[in-house]
């Protein structure tokens, strides 16, 4: 296996030299950190990353989960991990001190979660899954909720879910039907099904706590009926007791990758002995659930990040090994052969992995700067920062997810017939990140998130901002003699984006929301292909920075700068001229897709 | 019980390590830092015997640079409570083994300890002699490459098992004794973000070899440093049979390789 799985170089320029995390030292929230926190920080993730994770890559790709008498086995290793991540604080890493967490701001918050990831996606799910759902309870929860469960949480010895889908109810959530009756003992009695659940039951920890959506008998029907539940699989008897709580698994699925994580089939109260405890108001529960899923989706982003930068390094490493071929200039049949990172196709595919890795990872941590301030800040400043994270939410869930499975897919491509067999890691990288652009809503439910709602949400004002924003750094690009034709370029993409957008706005205030939405995935992908653009380019106005100081340079900063540069030219040559097809396509509007009949396809 | 670690910043196994252009030393630019392997069986051994006998302080001593600060602070991060960092670039560029002893013993030599610790060696320059050398400027005994400790509850003495060839020998030893850290003598423990954050706030003495009183000059230097010759291609023997193929390995051996 290749050494290397994250660039800690890229990471460092990322968080210093790009989004200045040091900056929100000014504000009292985060002013008990120091940089020196956060390098410690970042180092021990990647000792954890190297030492306990990496190891069991493949181990926990070929020996599964197994479903024995009810109970899930999981790989030993998730034990040893959740204990490490709980001791070792990193479950309550961003939650505020007075509840035991460390208050660690989002940006560096994020770095664990990528050097876990790609260290071992599966591992790295189990701590994830259980930050998120304390933090819902701590968020929306009474005081004896939090109690009983957020500490146990936060040392890692009891598993948080979210429990969402059943048989019927996957994207469209108005339709589930699990159901909670109220008892005058304080608690529901909850009863139905639910699926695909990840680590909702497994033998690396004590207790899993669901945090689980479900309908009060006598709700309205729809999404205004759904409340949120903490169901535990063990509940705590009268002595103070884990005894169990009617949660039963029915079954694990076989999946396609990640698969060092199960996700169950679950039967709720089959003996009417299953209790839940409601989480804040009822029939609230969707919108308490959004707070969970908006972080989880941020996740899904570093998640499928991760497993592209993994695998880039793997075919990266094998690139510079791997003698085949000669230049197209030499003649010369007996000349020794050269690596085949010396060709100029290997060289585009290594360039676009990293021009998709280091672009998402960048709107990523954008995201997750916007979600600090909007922590540390007050009034109309704080809204402008939720607005905005709002608003790229589903851009940072969704282009790396179906970006990144392009990107692993180059990564394969470069170790040829070796790529496609189970001794190198690469088709494990590539069932592995498949899962993104389908967990935590599909790809379709986001462009309808994106259009349908983040685009038009309070007249267009999470859009106008985030035009400012563009434009904020191709106002620096411009003043830039290096950068100028880049920002132009960029400038033109932001006024395709307008225009696309205002046609679209057309096209739903004449035609109606079936022809506005029919193409909402692929506005997406062409709201993301400019996002990342944005991105690459307040990238490369730090690099231009760090430049101007070449003399003072080391071999080995000079060469990421300069390398840098070509994954940034990459982008802007290369991806971003990809929004001129798109927009064709998208400003067509001849409601093809909304046309066809079910019928028609009949072969 | 009271301990001190002896530590050692060196660069990570995985660095590329370069040949500096005077063949004096490594180019340190871009080099990554970390703890000493061996130390940090030291220091998580230190902890796990504070941790037994419910009291103590765990002293970390290093002699090396400003960098050195980082490692040292890992190490206030696992759950050493204070470090003396003996920061002295000048000195520390120049030391040998006996100059690196001797700045430490004069660190130490006021502080309280049962055990000090030391890893058995420091990956770097892999030299082994500095414990003990410090056991004979501190008058104490030295067990090496210790992979098991047992201490007295009156902490008078402690049984230790060291690695030796083929075996362990288990030997007692009075305190305040000299140990070296093995691998195998425990798991080092990840330093926490609880720890992380505490450890800003430990108590790091800055001192140099002026300060202590040194004044020892190295009593060897490096002439020269080179890296391991490349590996030659191998050869692969052709021939018909393995009747053949014996001979022209034989041949080989005695005419190319010049070996029999």
């Amino acid at each position: 296996m290749a050494e290397k799985f994250v660039s800690e170089r890229n990471l460092r320029f990322l968080l210093y030299e790009v989004f200045d995390i040091t900056s929100l030292l000014q504000y009292p929230y985060y002013a008990e950190h120091t940089p020196e926190v956060f390098d410690m920080i970042l180092e021990t993730a990647l000792k954890i990353g190297r030492d306990m994770l990496y190891p069991h890559l493949e181990e926990m790709d070929k020996t599964p989960p197994e479903f024995v008498d009810g109970k899930v086995k999981v790989h030993p290793v998730v034990r040893i991990f959740m204990k490490e991540c709980g001791q070792g604080g990193w479950i309550s890493a961003m939650a505020p001190m007075e509840i035991g967490g460390q208050q660690l701001p989002n940006m560096i918050g994020l770095v664990p979660g990528f050097i876990f990831g790609a260290a071992n996606y599966s591992a790295s799910v189990y701590p994830g899954l259980t930050t998120g759902a304390a933090h819902l309870i701590n968020s929306f929860g009474k005081k004896e909720l939090i109690e009983t469960y957020v500490p146990k949480m936060f040392a890692g010895e009891w598993q948080g879910t979210m429990a969402l889908t059943e048989p019927q109810a996957g994207s469209s959530l108005a339709d589930i039907t699990t159901s909670a009756e109220p008892t005058d003992q304080g608690y529901y009695k909850i009863k139905g099904q639910k699926i695909f659940i990840s680590a909702s039951e497994h033998d690396g920890v004590e207790n899993v706590i669901q945090l689980l959506l479900a309908k009060i008998k006598g709700s309205p029907p729809g999404l205004k009926g759904i409340s949120l539940f903490v169901v535990p699989n063990k509940r705590i008897n009268e002595n103070g007791e884990l005894v169990p709580n009617d949660v039963n698994v029915t079954g694990i699925y076989h999946k396609l990758g990640y698969k060092g994580c199960p996700i169950n089939q679950l039967s709720l109260g089959e003996n009417d002995d299953c209790r839940g405890y409601l989480v804040g108001q009822p029939n609230k529960g969707l919108a308490y659930m959004f707070q969970m899923m908006n972080e989880a989706r941020i996740g899904v982003g570093i998640g499928a990040t991760a497993i592209a930068s993994a695998a880039y390094y793997a075919a990266l490493e094998y690139a510079k090994e791997r003698p085949q071929g000669r230049r197209l200039t030499s003649k010369d049949p007996t000349l020794p052969q050269i690596s085949i990172i010396e060709h100029a196709d290997v060289k585009r595919m290594l360039l676009f992995q990293r021009a998709i890795i280091e672009g998402s990872l960048s709107l990523l941590l954008q995201c997750s700067k916007y979600s600090d301030l909007e922590i540390v800040l007050e009034g109309e400043e704080k809204e402008k920062y939720s607005l905005l994270l709002d608003l790229l939410t589903p851009v940072a869930k969704s282009y790396p997810s179906e970006m990144g499975i392009l990107s692993v897919s180059q990564a394969l491509q470069c170790l040829g017939g070796y790529g496609y067999c189970d001794e190198f890691p690469l088709e494990q990288y590539y069932r592995d990140v498949r899962i993104h652009p389908i967990h935590e809503g599909t790809t379709g439910i986001h462009g309808l998130t994106l259009l349908g709602r983040g685009i038009i949400r309070k007249n267009g004002k999470a859009f106008q901002l985030y035009l400012e924003n563009v434009q904020e750094v191709i106002r620096r690009a411009e003043n830039d003699p290096e950068l100028k034709p880049y920002g132009l370029e960029l400038k033109d993409a932001l006024k395709r984006l307008q225009e696309v957008t205002s046609h679209l706005i057309d096209v739903a205030t004449k035609e109606g929301p079936d022809l506005f939405l029919a193409d909402a995935t692929l506005y997406l992908e062409f709201f993301g292909i400019i996002a990342i653009a944005w991105q690459w380019l307040l990238q490369a106005l730090s690099v231009q920075k760090a430049l101007k100081n070449k003399d003072g340079l080391s071999e080995a900063d000079a060469n990421f700068y300069q390398g840098k540069m070509y994954a940034f030219r990459y982008f802007f040559g290369y991806e971003l001229p990809k929004i001129e097809g798109l927009a064709k396509r998208l400003t067509n509007g001849d409601g093809l897709t909304v046309e066809m009949k079910a019928d028609l396809f009949s072969d | 019980m009271n301990t001190v670690v002896c530590m050692k910043q060196v660069p990570d196994t995985e660095t590329l390590i370069k040949i500096n252009a005077e063949g004096t030393g490594i180019v340190t630019e871009g080099v990554k830092w970390v703890m000493g392997p061996y130390d940090e069986y030291g220091v998580e051994e230190a902890l796990q015997q504070k941790e037994k006998f419910k009291a103590g302080k765990v002293t970390i001593v290093s002699l090396g640079p400003d960098r050195a600060i980082e490692a040292i602070r890992t190490g206030l991060a696992m759950g050493a409570d204070t470090a003396v960092h003996i920061n002295d670039a000048a000195f520390y560029e120049k030391a040998d083994p006996y100059a690196t002893a001797s700045a430490l013993a004069a660190a130490i030599k006021d502080l309280e300890y049962d055990v000090i610790f030391c890893g058995k060696q420091a990956i770097d320059d892999d030299s082994g002699q500095v414990p003990a050398i410090l056991g004979e400027l501190l008058g104490l005994p030295v067990i090496t490459q210790v992979i098991k400790l047992e201490v007295a509850d009156d902490k008078s003495k402690a049984t230790v098992t060291r690695e030796v060839e083929g075996g362990h020998a288990i030997i007692d030893v009075p305190l305040p004794a000299i140990l070296t850290a093995q691998k195998g003598l425990n798991e080092p423990r990840y330093a926490s973000l609880p720890g992380i954050m505490k450890a800003k706030k430990k108590p790091v003495d800055v001192k140099t070899v002026a300060d202590l009183g040194v004044s020892v000059e190295p009593m060897t230097v490096i002439k020269e440093m080179s890296l391991p010759p490349a590996r030659q291609a191998g050869k692969i023997i052709e021939g018909e049979d393995a009747a053949e193929k014996a001979k022209a390995l034989a041949k080989a051996l005695h005419e190319e390789a010049k070996l029999i």
